[in-house]
């Protein structure tokens, strides 16, 4: 039988590759009056369906359920804590100093809700409903991104 | 929600917003950007990696099957036909026959090239019935080719070659 191997590591070859991807996702009509709002503004704004008046938070163009227009309402960007989870790994699975919390924050006013990151509070004080508040990064700093807004804390 | 007809209403058509490069370059339009870093190292196995260090020497191995006789070419480990370990390595010449070829006139990302390329499928002098690998043709001009033709391999000078296929610069036909 030839049962040759290697032995020496450096005789074994590879290749090397790179996938090469790059995108750019745009906001969406909707989508930009909303994050144009939060930069500019410091405003937070919703979409209202003109017939069955259910509020679309983040917020869109059409109702999903009558496919009627909606209209764009301001609201305070405050809510309650649905859910959330309490991460001690970094995406790489490297531990965390500290941890981060992550929540589902229904938004007042509106039928819509938002993942964010929750901080100014310990793990083991969150609870579901708890009242929260959006911390915005200072206007100059701003870049119309979801990251315009640093967290959410108790209110 | 309820199920079935309902009185709904919609646009007939839904227009779009047209953009722009300059409208995202200008920062008209808000927007997320990602270019994610994606590597990958795929091994050359055993029988491939010391093909490659052969190529390195200027020399083509290939492996044998005790079996059914046959020389594989590029080298594996394992006989497929056999269902069993190869028995020996062996050296192969660096002449060999085009089977086939192409003619290409465009490059990888679909751009003219000013010079064909011509890639053909090489039967290496040596190695069994069906056992072939693909390279480039050169000194050569691309309705001069044909099925049947021998070729010998130009090799780079010794000092510049790193074990990679691109050691052989091209095969280029044998005279007469």
């Amino acid at each position: 039988m030839f049962n040759e191997k290697i032995i020496d590591p450096a005789e074994l070859r590879h290749w090397g590759g790179k996938i090469e991807l790059y995108w750019i996702y745009t906001s969406g009509e909707a989508g930009d009056r909303f994050f144009k709002a939060l930069k500019d503004e410091d405003k937070f704004i919703a979409a209202k369906c003109k017939k069955c008046g259910k509020v679309f938070f983040p917020p869109r163009m059409y109702c999903e359920f009558d496919f009627s227009e909606t209209e764009y309402v301001e609201v305070s960007g405050e809510g309650c804590v649905r859910a959330f989870t309490v991460a001690k790994l970094d995406k790489n699975e490297k531990p965390l100093e500290k941890p981060e919390i992550y929540a589902i924050i229904d938004i007042d006013g509106t039928d819509g809700c938002m993942i964010h990151l929750l901080r100014e509070v310990e793990p083991e004080e969150v609870q579901i409903g708890m009242k929260v508040k959006p911390v915005l990064k200072d206007k100059a700093e701003r870049e119309g991104k979801i990251t315009d807004i640093l967290y959410f804390k108790p209110s | 929600m309820s199920v079935g007809k309902k009185d709904i209403s919609c646009p007939p058509e839904a227009p779009g917003t047209p953009l722009k490069d300059s409208d995202i370059a200008e920062k008209k339009v808000t927007y997320v950007e990602d270019h994610p870093d994606i590597r990958y190292a795929w091994t050359a196995g055993q029988a491939i990696s010391r093909f490659l260090n052969e190529l390195k020497k200027g020399k083509l191995i290939a492996t044998k099957c005790n079996k059914c006789r046959r020389i594989l070419f590029p080298p594996r480990m394992f006989c497929e036909l056999c269902y069993k370990p190869i028995d020996d390595w062996v050296y192969v010449k660096d002449t060999g026959t085009v089977q086939t070829f192409s003619i290409s006139y465009i490059d990888p990302d679909a751009k003219p090239l000013e010079k064909p390329v011509i890639v053909a499928v090489i039967a290496v002098d040596g190695a069994s019935k069906n056992m072939a690998f693909m390279h480039v043709l050169g000194e050569v001009e691309p309705e001069k080719v044909y099925i049947g033709m021998k070729v010998k391999a130009v090799w780079k000078p010794e000092e510049e070659r790193e074990g990679s296929v691109t050691d052989i610069k091209y095969w280029k036909p044998i005279e007469g």
